[in-house]
């Protein structure tokens, strides 16, 4: 055997290509009663026809929860979903809580200490001491 | 006693009675899902009649369109043999109703295409992957259909499969082939399975959102793919139906030359796994009967989420063209990371370096020592090059003179295998009508170094 081969398979980059959005689902769930759903049922009455005609790539579905917190409660390709109560906010916080859910990748929320990551190799390469210009004394 | 200090309280007063009226006589309805699908809009292509994508949903355009388009009867799929949910064409004589349930689909074995349209999950898919309007969200559901949940070939998306797993192969080949002429048998293999493979097939379906149904029925959702599972703890590992000719050694060696004339595109065999094929019953040479075609054989998730993503490539040559296939294959598959360097293994480096050079009229290969430290100290490190000549060919460092030397004859190899010319015409690109783009050869290597 000259050269045998080891198996791997390619590396997602989102973005370069084709761009996935990570979010696949909203659920909104809002209780008809309530105070604290007031502002979520005027955002269903009003503003989620609008929001779901601009994000396309997003599932939406409307349900009932009596007699509990309105919450929204996005999907996320990756299998993990992130829940956001609503409780008493007005229908333009509510909106800024979807486009919060639309635009996280579904990753739980960590610090980065590494502003910059990258797959690629150094194009500078790893600093040796066994090449170049030898230090003599 | 409903004094401050007696713990007992008693709130009685006219508002907290009305609340605790009103609380009690709320109107309580069945919790049901609302469903809205914004996402349909300007999606109303249909493929040409007789076109094998036609699934027969022409007359239900033709009936909102007030019969501009007229589909001749006998160019339909043939729905006699099973009711296609409810068709206009039927016999029953009743106008469909508007939201059918999905206890009506129960029968069928997949999801019929008139629930397509109605599903908001498969439309939001069919925006996630930015497909163009001409592809139909019906071809999208078909493409969810595995034949192990629905043998019917009008129905699941074997023949899509079939196609797009031959564009995927012969895409992914010219572009890594005209872009590393140089690499071994092996290597291209397996650059061919991390390109499409059925390990990066399966992540995929799950990176655009795609999940799978439970279990096959009419009733699911459309968006889901539906396919028959395997039992957990099946084995797998013999195959039948491979095309070899002595397939029941399945313990013999396999060479390269044989992977390629038998073997599917990863040198991996064909067929299916021998627990899975149900053998005919003893005795059965009555005809017709004994044909294996009605029996869905089940199938892993990873088969089941590879003809998915075929099915999606090859519907779209279909619907959409060449150009636009092209552009969904490098989007989506070739334009995901792999590193061609890190798919070499080698036993015997050094030795294949000097058959190499003897083959190309080189010098014969030469390793010097380049730089050294620390010789008898714990950790020594030195870097060797490996020359030809004059030119050095490769350099490694090790943690002693043998293991530099070998990395420096890997690095040598590796250099040697992965040239890459600089201007690649890949054959499909100077296909068609683009008659500015002119057709450059390619770099053809003489092969790998036999030892």
């Amino acid at each position: 055997m000259p050269v045998s081969a080891i198996r791997t398979i390619t590396k997602n980059q989102n973005g370069v290509g084709a761009f996935i959005l990570q979010c696949k689902r909203i659920d909104f769930h809002y209780c008809d009663w309530e105070g604290s759903s007031k502002g979520m049922r005027s955002f269903l009455r009003s503003r989620l026809a609008d929001f779901a005609r601009a994000n396309p790539a997003i599932e939406i579905n409307v349900s009932p929860r009596p007699r509990k917190q309105p919450i929204l409660r996005g999907v996320y390709v990756n299998g993990r979903d992130k829940q956001i109560c609503v409780r008493n906010m007005e229908p333009t916080q509510i909106i800024k809580k979807c486009e919060l859910l639309r635009d996280a990748s579904g990753e739980p929320l960590r610090r980065d200490t590494k502003p910059v990551k990258s797959i690629n190799e150094s194009v500078r390469g790893v600093w040796s001491p066994y090449h170049g210009a030898q230090f003599k004394i | 006693m409903n004094l401050p200090g007696s713990g007992i309280l008693v709130r009685v007063s006219r508002s907290a009675e009305m609340d605790h009226v009103i609380a009690e006589t709320a109107t309580m309805r069945l919790v049901k899902m609302a469903v809205l699908a914004f996402q349909l809009a300007g999606c109303e292509y249909q493929p040409p009649v007789g076109d094998q994508t036609c699934l027969g949903y022409l007359p239900r355009v033709a009936d909102s369109s007030q019969g501009t388009l007229h589909a001749p009867s006998s160019l339909q799929p043939q729905s006699s043999q099973r009711p296609i949910g409810f068709s206009p064409s039927s016999s029953s004589g009743r106008p469909p109703p508007s939201s059918p349930s999905p206890d009506d689909f129960a029968h069928l074995p997949s999801p019929p295409y008139n629930v397509a349209r109605d599903s908001p999950r498969l439309a939001a898919l069919h925006a996630r992957l930015s497909l163009p309007t001409r592809f139909p969200v019906e071809t999208l559901q078909r493409c969810l259909v595995d034949a192990s949940a629905d043998p019917s070939p009008d129905f699941n998306n074997a023949s899509l499969a079939l196609l797009g797993g031959d564009l995927l192969a012969y895409h992914v080949a010219e572009h890594v082939l005209c872009r590393y002429p140089r690499l071994p048998m092996a290597v291209l293999f397996a650059a061919q399975y991390a390109y499409v493979g059925p390990a990066v097939l399966s992540q995929l379906r799950q990176e655009w959102g795609v999940e799978l149904a439970a279990a096959p029925g009419g009733e699911v959702d459309p968006g889901l793919l539906v396919a028959l599972r395997v039992e957990p703890g099946t084995d797998l590992s013999r195959r039948v139906g491979t095309g070899r000719p002595n397939e029941e050694k399945h313990n013999w060696r396999r060479g390269m030359p044989s992977r390629i004339v038998y073997d599917d595109e990863f040198g991996d065999l064909k067929g299916r796994a021998a627990s899975l094929v149900k053998s005919p019953p003893p005795g059965g040479s009555d005809g017709a009967s004994t044909l294996p075609v009605s029996e869905p054989t089940p199938v892993t998730v990873e088969e089941a989420s590879t003809s998915f993503v075929r099915a999606v490539v090859g519907a779209m040559y279909l619907h959409c063209g060449r150009i636009s296939t092209l552009r969904f294959i490098y989007n989506h598959v070739l334009s995901r990371a792999l590193d061609f360097s890190s798919l070499f293994s080698f036993t015997s480096p050094r030795r294949d370096l000097v058959r190499l050079c003897d083959r190309e009229d080189f010098d014969p290969p030469v390793a010097r020592l380049i730089s050294e430290t620390g010789r008898h100290s714990r950790h020594p490190v030195f870097v060797v090059g490996i020359y030809s000549g004059r030119d050095k060919l490769g350099e490694g460092a090790g943690g002693s003179l043998n293991e530099a030397r070998t990395r420096a004859a890997v690095a040598a190899l590796k250099g040697w295998y992965l040239y890459s010319p600089m201007e690649v015409t890949v054959p499909s690109s100077v296909e068609g009508s683009d008659k500015d783009k002119k057709w450059i050869p390619n770099y053809v290597d003489p092969g790998e170094v036999i030892v």
